[in-house]
């Protein structure tokens, strides 16, 4: 309607338009070939993966060699081989605890985010409520867990499971509740002054606009606290092992470092950090997938 | 005339910490009229356009609208396009219709309807990172068409684009304001744009931000280049930064 009219207005301004048009299409051109490179790129040998697993090979060759060559004893420091073997030998026993500890972790993980999600939401519907249990989270974070482990473990000593949750749980939660808290009041001001022209309700405002500004945030907290869920429930695990009580893999490493089984302790450790690093690729596609669209981390440019 | 749209009588604002953004500010509006404020930067321009819109309160004097329901007809565009990245060109214009709970199916004409007025037609389903900075300008003013406003509240929406793209969408602008019989307010710190698009051209100065000049501008719409290169435009410039240069050396024009 507007180019038909101006069109009648003044002549002159067609070409202009035609321009505009073109200059269009070049960006949109540009995207798609974009898109297009980002697709091959993930295929083909990239030197993003060939060099991390160069050094990875490398390492565990020099590993190797010192081994074979200083002739140290596997109880101090076992070889490659043998931590390998041994893990095939005893996987039947490592992988039930491994799953127990995943139990614990995952429990821990989606109860933090639920609750860091809900509080961070809670702390910005009002200063007030920021200010007033803000310190609280910081405290309950700054306190080491170790500390407060054993406390914990009595107190619900009917239930070690949920003993280990509570645990993991006070170590993972508050990067959700930090990182949530700052997405959701680092919406745009002009955008914020949108809502309010249109008479937007608090509940759209939060639903539309602060919930989506903060989702690149609330993502980057989710990839801490995966990792930090994890290591909540191993450092619980070790607490109540020591205890006498049996959990998951982290009793496993325990209990082979006091047997002097160094190989089956490798063995459950190297399962462990395989599931941490688990975690955090999972996180890491997640966020990828959710802000590829829109979101300057999640695109891959040239320059 | 016609009776006024709206007036600010004696209007000052200042701000929590002290700052006095306006002082005594005086302006009518009439139906019809592209009014620009023009000025340098801290002279509170923006401060009248979000006080008119709502987005704070007038300190002293007084802000009446003729008819309440007019108030309601308004649109505002933004200096930054104010685009939700996460969000389709599509869903972007459709924004102040679902705040007003209009689901996207029932109102997809509509939106059509604006996206194809400012030319669009093709990137419904483009994210604003893909766009330009004119084309996300385009975007914002879409988004406004779609509450159908009769009052368009415009601060520096131009600024940061470069002067093809700018004048392309001057001419969009007015197009749309002669076809659509809007009022407009619009803020540049652009004097050849200000008297380019407007039938009035106001002068503010800053410390305190005040008005110090109203200037006419009685030329015919449409405009065209012929009348970018006329001396009566060349005129009318010429009496603006007069006006503005008046004002900083603290005499009144």
């Amino acid at each position: 309607m507007v180019s038909q009219k101006s069109a009648q207005d003044s002549p002159n301004r067609s070409p202009d338009k035609l321009e505009s048009r073109s200059e269009a299409h070049e960006v949109k051109a540009a995207t798609w070939a974009g898109r297009k490179r980002q697709s091959k790129s993930s295929w083909k040998p990239s030197a993003d993966w060939i060099a991390p697993v160069t050094v990875g090979i490398v390492a565990i060759i020099l590993w190797d060699l010192g081994v074979r060559i200083s002739g140290v004893e596997p109880y101090l420091l076992p070889g490659p081989g043998l931590v390998l073997t041994t893990l095939v030998q005893e996987f039947p026993s490592l992988f039930p605890s491994l799953l127990i500890t995943l139990k614990i972790t995952v429990a821990a993980f989606l109860a933090a985010v639920t609750s860091g999600l809900l509080i961070a939401i809670l702390f910005t519907q009002s200063k007030w409520i920021e200010r007033s249990f803000f310190p609280y989270a910081v405290i309950l974070q700054t306190t080491p867990i170790v500390a407060i482990a054993p406390l914990i473990i009595i107190w619900l000593q009917n239930n070690t499971f949920l003993a280990l949750v509570v645990c993991a749980w006070i170590v993972a939660f508050f990067p959700i509740v930090s990182n949530t808290t700052l997405g959701l009041n680092s919406a745009d001001h002009s955008l914020r002054n949108l809502f309010q022209l249109y008479g937007a309700s608090r509940w759209q405002t939060l639903l539309y606009l602060r919930l989506p500004s903060a989702l690149p945030y609330f993502l980057g907290g989710l990839r801490i606290s995966g990792g930090l869920a994890l290591i909540g429930a191993v450092v619980a695990e070790f607490v109540a092992g020591t205890g006498g009580k049996r959990s998951g893999i982290a009793y496993q490493i325990l209990m082979s470092s006091y047997n002097l089984q160094i190989p089956r302790m490798f063995a459950a450790l190297l399962l462990t950090t395989l599931l941490g690093v688990g975690i955090f690729v999972g996180m890491t596609v997640l966020s990828d997938r959710l802000l590829s669209k829109w979101h300057e981390s999640a695109i891959k440019r040239e320059n | 005339m016609s009776c006024p749209l709206l007036s600010l009588q004696n209007v000052s604002k200042v701000y929590a910490n002290g700052t006095v953004a306006l002082e005594g500010v005086n302006l009518t509006l009439h139906p019809g009229e592209f009014v620009s404020l023009v000025g340098p930067s801290g002279c509170g321009k923006s401060t009248v356009l979000r006080l008119v819109a709502g987005l704070g309160e007038v300190s002293r004097g007084s802000l009446d609208w003729h008819n309440r329901e007019q108030e309601r007809q308004l649109a505002f565009v933004f200096q930054d396009a104010a685009l939700m990245p996460w969000a389709s060109v599509l869903d972007n214009v459709h924004l102040p219709l679902k705040l007003k709970g209009k689901r996207l199916r029932p109102s997809r004409a509509n939106l059509q309807e604006a996206i194809n007025l400012v030319d669009l037609q093709g990137f419904e389903q483009s994210y604003p990172r893909e766009l330009s900075g004119g084309m996300k300008m385009r975007v914002s003013i879409a988004r406004a068409l779609v509450t159908k406003p009769t009052f368009m509240l415009m601060d520096e929406p131009f600024g940061a684009l470069d002067e093809m793209t700018r004048g392309r969408l001057n001419d969009d602008v007015l197009n749309l304001w002669a076809q659509k019989h809007w009022t407009v307010l619009f803020v540049t710190h652009n004097i050849y744009e200000a008297v380019y698009l407007s039938t009035r051209v106001v002068v503010m100065a800053a410390r305190p931000g005040r008005i110090v000049d109203d200037i006419p501008i009685n030329q015919p719409h449409p405009r065209t280049d012929e009348f970018r290169t006329s001396s009566d435009f060349n005129h009318y410039c010429r009496e603006v930064l007069t006006a503005l240069s008046h004002s900083e050396t603290g005499s009144p024009a």
